[in-house]
């Protein structure tokens, strides 16, 4: 193939009210895709859409879909304090184009991660076939909420859904996460890692490239909250083999999310 | 596009070459960048549990492997300790590495009174020549004020030595006081220890009112946040950054590689700009 070929398992669009960003809409991350050789990304929801929810924040992104031709895959939000509604407009995505998997933060949602509240959209997961993607940190004097998405967390949806592919956002971030994110990709063959967000340790590409099975790394960008161009080159100069930063970039985000592309 | 039926990925044929295409280019290229650190590291870090400190020889060796042979080096010991314990261990790692390094010391500094024992910059020799002076005002317990730091800043000035702050170790009223108070001392804003991303709205408007103002830039990474500055704020006050060890270097650095800026800007914020500044300063 000769063009575009990579893929971006984790980016958002729409402007962000908790800092500036001189790019953030659809428009633009197509741009910098263009530029960076980036064929497919899986856009997590902007931000509105990722607090509040809702059928009009799908909508924008089913929009966004169509107006990428397809490049632009999003994931729909799953909020377990509105969790019947949140499954309704879940569905209503499901029937139509573009939605690639369910996006999970239980820290924006206050909701730790092993909570009851999310047993019902494992079970969705399960029955429409959907990849989730659940944002994971290590627990931070600076946000203790990050304590409410640790990797470990996930462990018991995961021994009970085995069919449903993990993602693990930002492979359990800088911290007491990791080790935890590294263990579960290890161990069970439906988890993921990331390596979305600004987890820029010293050679992290080589480490966890080295820790956990060959199709278990994902590049993500976190666009806008990073630019692409940082983890891109991460990978692409990280001292690992060739192959191995083919599945990072590409491979291994077709498996997780069941992408298939046409070149 | 569409979802797949099948588990599983295979290669297709062609990528692996593209790749390594993708690679080497980028490696070329970090090389021609002539790259000089603003922010590297010797000692045990602090905050990063699963950072791993290096000495001189490895901190030049990992230096060396994204094409850095120049580097503005600190001393964790001088957050983590004390300041007088960091300018001594750097002191020390730095008569260890030779003249030859290519690193440069960047001191840790206290207020000038009251008088503290040295080593201490404005308090007595440190021993090797001065790369620049960084104040940890919050960890230290000391107001980043001018009623406090007015004569470390204007010894500073007078020998045109750049003063770097942490982010996270400032508030931005008294930051931009400071700077308005001293405005021919170069003073570069450091993206670390979190990313700075959700304080950018200050620090683009303070460097837009305080032209002696500089951004480091190893975690300047929102995006496209680099094309911003240099167009809004001008390219010869970013300086590239690694945080080596405890941060990744391709991170910063492939953001300048692919950034939409020519060649010459490039080359600016990866080392032109802090080598104009050394070399203005005095004593």
């Amino acid at each position: 193939m000769s063009g575009p070929f990579i893929v971006d398992a984790h980016a958002h669009t729409g402007a962000m009210g908790l800092f500036f960003s001189p790019e953030s809409e659809a428009p633009e991350l197509l741009a910098r895709m263009d530029g960076l050789d980036i064929q497919c990304c899986v856009n997590a929801g902007a931000w509105t859409y990722l607090l509040q929810g809702g059928r009009e924040g799908l909508e924008t992104l089913r929009r966004e879909h169509e107006a990428s031709r397809g490049r632009i895959l999003y994931l729909g939000v799953f909020d377990p304090r509105r969790g019947r509604e949140a499954l309704r407009e879940l569905e209503e995505a499901c029937r139509r184009p573009g939605l690639a998997g369910v996006k999970i933060h239980p820290t924006f949602h206050r909701t730790p991660a092993e909570a009851p509240g999310y047993e019902a959209l494992w079970r969705f997961a399960e029955e429409h076939d959907l990849t989730v993607l659940a944002h994971s940190w290590s627990s931070s004097e600076h946000n203790p909420a990050q304590a409410l998405s640790l990797p470990g967390r996930f462990e018991a949806w995961v021994r009970r859904h085995p069919a449903v592919r993990l993602v693990l956002a930002h492979a359990g971030g800088r911290g007491d996460g990791r080790a935890d994110a590294v263990r579960l990709a290890r161990e069970h063959p439906n988890v993921y890692l990331d390596l979305a967000g600004d987890i820029f340790c010293y050679r992290l590409v080589e480490t966890l490239s080295a820790q956990v099975p060959a199709n278990k790394l994902l590049f993500g960008s976190d666009f806008p909250w990073l630019d692409p161009r940082a983890n891109l080159s991460r990978i692409l100069l990280a001292d690992i083999p060739t192959p191995t930063k083919r599945r990072i970039l590409r491979d291994n985000a077709l498996e997780a999310y069941k992408l298939n592309l046409s070149s | 596009m569409e979802r797949r039926s099948n588990d599983g990925a295979q290669a297709e044929p062609g990528l692996d070459a593209r790749v390594e295409a993708l690679s080497r280019g980028r490696k070329e290229q970090a090389e021609r960048l002539e790259l000089f650190d603003a922010n590297a590291w010797l000692g045990e870090p602090a905050g990063f549990p699963l950072a791993r400190g290096m000495e001189a020889p490895g901190l030049r060796k990992a230096l060396e492997s994204c094409g850095s042979r120049e580097a503005l080096v600190s001393h964790w010991a001088g957050l983590r300790v004390a300041a007088q314990a960091g300018n001594r261990a750097l002191a020390q790692a730095l008569g260890q590495a030779g003249g030859g390094s290519g690193m440069r010391a960047l001191w840790t500094g206290l207020p000038l009174f009251p008088r503290e024992a040295g080593p201490l910059p404005g308090a007595g020799e440190l021993g090797f020549p001065t790369g620049g002076v960084r104040l940890f005002p919050r960890s230290h317990n000391f107001p980043l004020a001018v009623w406090v730091l007015g004569g470390l800043c204007g010894w500073l000035a007078e020998r045109r030595i750049p003063l770097f702050l942490w982010h996270v170790e400032i508030d931005w009223p008294s930051l931009h006081a400071l700077a308005v108070a001293f405005p021919r001392l170069p003073i570069v804003v450091e993206t670390q220890t979190q990313k700075i991303l959700y304080q950018d709205r200050a620090l683009f408007a303070l460097m837009k009112d305080c032209p002696n103002v500089l951004v480091e830039t190893s975690n300047l990474a929102g995006a496209d946040f680099l094309r911003f500055a240099a167009r809004e704020l001008g390219a010869r006050r970013l300086l590239y950054g690694s945080f080596l060890p405890v941060n990744d270097p391709w991170a910063p650095i492939g953001m300048i590689l692919d950034a939409d800026l020519p060649w010459e800007e490039k080359r600016l914020i990866a080392g032109d700009n802090l080598r104009r500044l050394l070399a203005e300063v005095r004593g």
